[in-house]
């Protein structure tokens, strides 16, 4: 009884479609008038027909190359190692099923299209292939958009679609635009000096020039020569002196200066650099003579600059004149969905400079990579992706391909496990109060 | 004078995708063109720009492929090459008529018009 009623409520549909009259329907005229391109393929994927969307996306007509092998007609990066055929043999035509896959076909007029492929297997009702349905999308207006989406959020170089990431790239442009000075915090490996660039080319300084600066320890003397230039003198007996040496404030004049790792520049320079900010002038070192400046702050640290102020290693005043706006940039665990993308996104970037065709990920590998903790962030992820492709000889990255401690991740609690040498690494102090 | 032609393989078609090729037929014909020499070649990876450099290095003069991208086609063309694109057949085939001179760009030279299906794959 049940299994009646089951049945016929599976038959409900069909049987609402008999009633519609479709299968009078002229089937040919349906196909040739939809608006993406469809050919219709027998057993062996022999072209049968082609409709008029496809006719214009491949520059042949339907007649020319009826009974020629698909993959001639189609020309898809698909077509010759992933054939939906190697899939779907004849024998086993009944567990065929839709298959859908991206990649590009070259036309008659030599262009390259990006398309996606959907492969419907047409059976019978006692489960025989009847024909194969090839639908083909153009992705062309898709992949131009993002391709623009992904220029406007700097040098094609910072991605991400989780929640935090996509509201830090909305707010970018008009950051940029703006002259505020910016402070980026976020822990090591997760993009800062990509960010900080990125913001500088998206700023009408873009033609201007960025100059990076990073305050590694070295005597304090040096330091502000370094930073702020030296002023000329007259010539000693040596010949010595004389010309005056620009500091990094003076080369990146009406452009953007990059202060990565603020805290660990000494608080004497700290206090040059607030007076810098509030003057809009710097006294080389050595000089009497302030010298304008027309230049945009941008620092960055890999710690809470909250507790870099309670611990006295960031000056209070400093802080609240860098704080103008906070740009926060999230670790990878708490990107969640982001893990995928940014793996997929590293995939093509390094199959293509390795120039190897590989698609994806397998299973095992995907389960692997996502449970991962990602301590060194996406640089880590970058990295790893990297090797993966570097040591992968087929099509599809395997759990073999991934790095030892990914594959056998150690127990937690364990000493040496990746969490808890990041829990530690993000437990020690930043740098001793000089 | 003899000369090179190179004809991109899969299995034993001319390659759909000149791009894609991982395999291809070198033939030297002489003079008379009768074929002097033949060898094929397995690329360490499909990469149409290597292609180019490999048919340059081999001073290859002509090509027969399927389908080509704008861009190598004429570099190649400007190299001074004869291209012939589009081509989709079997490759000894496309070669035979290529030394008789009857091969064209775009040919298609697979059986055309509907089959019973489950007849022998081209």
């Amino acid at each position: 009884m049940e299994n009646t009623l089951a049945a016929r409520a599976m038959m409900a549909p069909f049987a609402g479609l008999d009633a519609s009259g479709l299968d009078r329907a002229d089937l040919s005229r349906i196909l040739r008038e939809l608006p993406f391109g469809v050919a219709v393929l027998d057993g062996e994927r022999r072209t049968l027909f082609l409709n008029s969307a496809l006719e214009r996306l491949t520059g042949y007509s339907s007649a020319e190359v009826a009974g020629v092998p698909c993959r001639h007609v189609l020309r898809g990066s698909f077509c010759l190692h992933t054939c939906p055929r190697l899939a779907c043999t004849k024998d086993e035509s009944a567990s065929c099923a839709t298959q859908s896959r991206e990649g590009t076909l070259i036309n008659r007029h030599r262009r390259k299209v990006p398309v996606r492929l959907t492969s419907v297997p047409v059976l019978d009702k006692a489960g025989e292939l009847i024909c194969t349905l090839d639908v083909i999308e153009d992705l062309s207006a898709l992949k131009e958009l993002e391709g623009r989406l992904t220029r406007t959020a700097g040098p094609g170089a910072i991605v991400g679609r989780c929640a935090a990431m996509e509201h830090l790239l909305r707010i970018l442009p008009a950051v940029a635009q703006s002259d505020a000075t910016v402070l980026l915090t976020g822990e090591s490996g997760t993009g800062k000096d990509l960010l900080a660039e990125a913001l500088h080319r998206a700023s009408p300084r873009a033609r201007e020039s960025f100059v990076r600066v990073n305050a590694t320890p070295m005597p304090e003397a040096l330091l502000d020569v370094e930073l702020f230039g030296q002023a000329g003198s007259a010539p000693d007996e040596q010949g010595g002196g004389g010309a005056p040496r620009p500091g990094k404030f003076q080369l990146a004049q009406n452009g953007t200066i990059y202060l990565s790792e603020i805290a660990d520049m000494p608080l004497a320079q700290q206090g040059r650099l607030l007076r810098l900010l509030d003057e809009k002038a710097v006294v080389p070192a050595g000089g009497e003579r302030p010298m304008r400046l027309n230049v945009r702050v941008v620092a960055a640290t890999g710690h809470d600059p909250e507790a870099l102020v309670q611990a006295g290693l960031l000056r209070k005043d400093l802080f609240h004149r860098l704080n103008a706006v906070r740009l926060v940039l999230p670790p990878v665990r708490e990107r969640g969905e982001d893990v995928q993308f940014l793996l997929t996104h590293f995939l093509g970037i390094y199959a293509a400079k390795f120039r190897k065709q590989v698609l994806g990920f397998s299973e095992d590998a995907l389960a692997l990579l996502s449970a991962y903790d990602y301590p060194g962030n996406v640089r880590e992820l970058r990295n790893m992706v990297e090797y993966a492709v570097m040591v992968c000889a087929g099509d599809q990255v395997l759990p073999e391909h991934l790095p030892p401690h990914v594959r056998f991740p150690l127990a937690p609690g364990s000493t040496d496990s990746p969490a808890s040498k990041t829990e530690a690494a993000r437990r020690q102090p930043a740098r001793k109060k000089a | 004078m003899s000369k090179k032609i190179l004809v991109t393989l899969y299995r034993n078609e001319v390659s759909p995708r000149f791009d894609l090729a991982s395999e291809v037929l070198l033939v030297t014909v002489d003079a008379a063109g009768k074929e002097a020499k033949r060898q094929e070649l397995v690329l360490a990876h499909s990469s149409a720009d290597d292609l180019c450099d490999l048919i340059l290095d081999r001073e290859v003069s002509e090509v027969i492929t399927g389908g080509m991208e704008e861009e190598h086609y004429h570099y190649l063309r400007w190299k001074r090459l004869t291209v012939l694109d589009g081509i989709a057949g079997l490759a000894e085939d496309a070669l035979a008529r290529h030394l008789r001179g009857e091969l064209e760009p775009g040919d298609i030279l697979f059986p055309r018009g509907h089959q019973q299906a489950g007849g022998t794959d081209a």
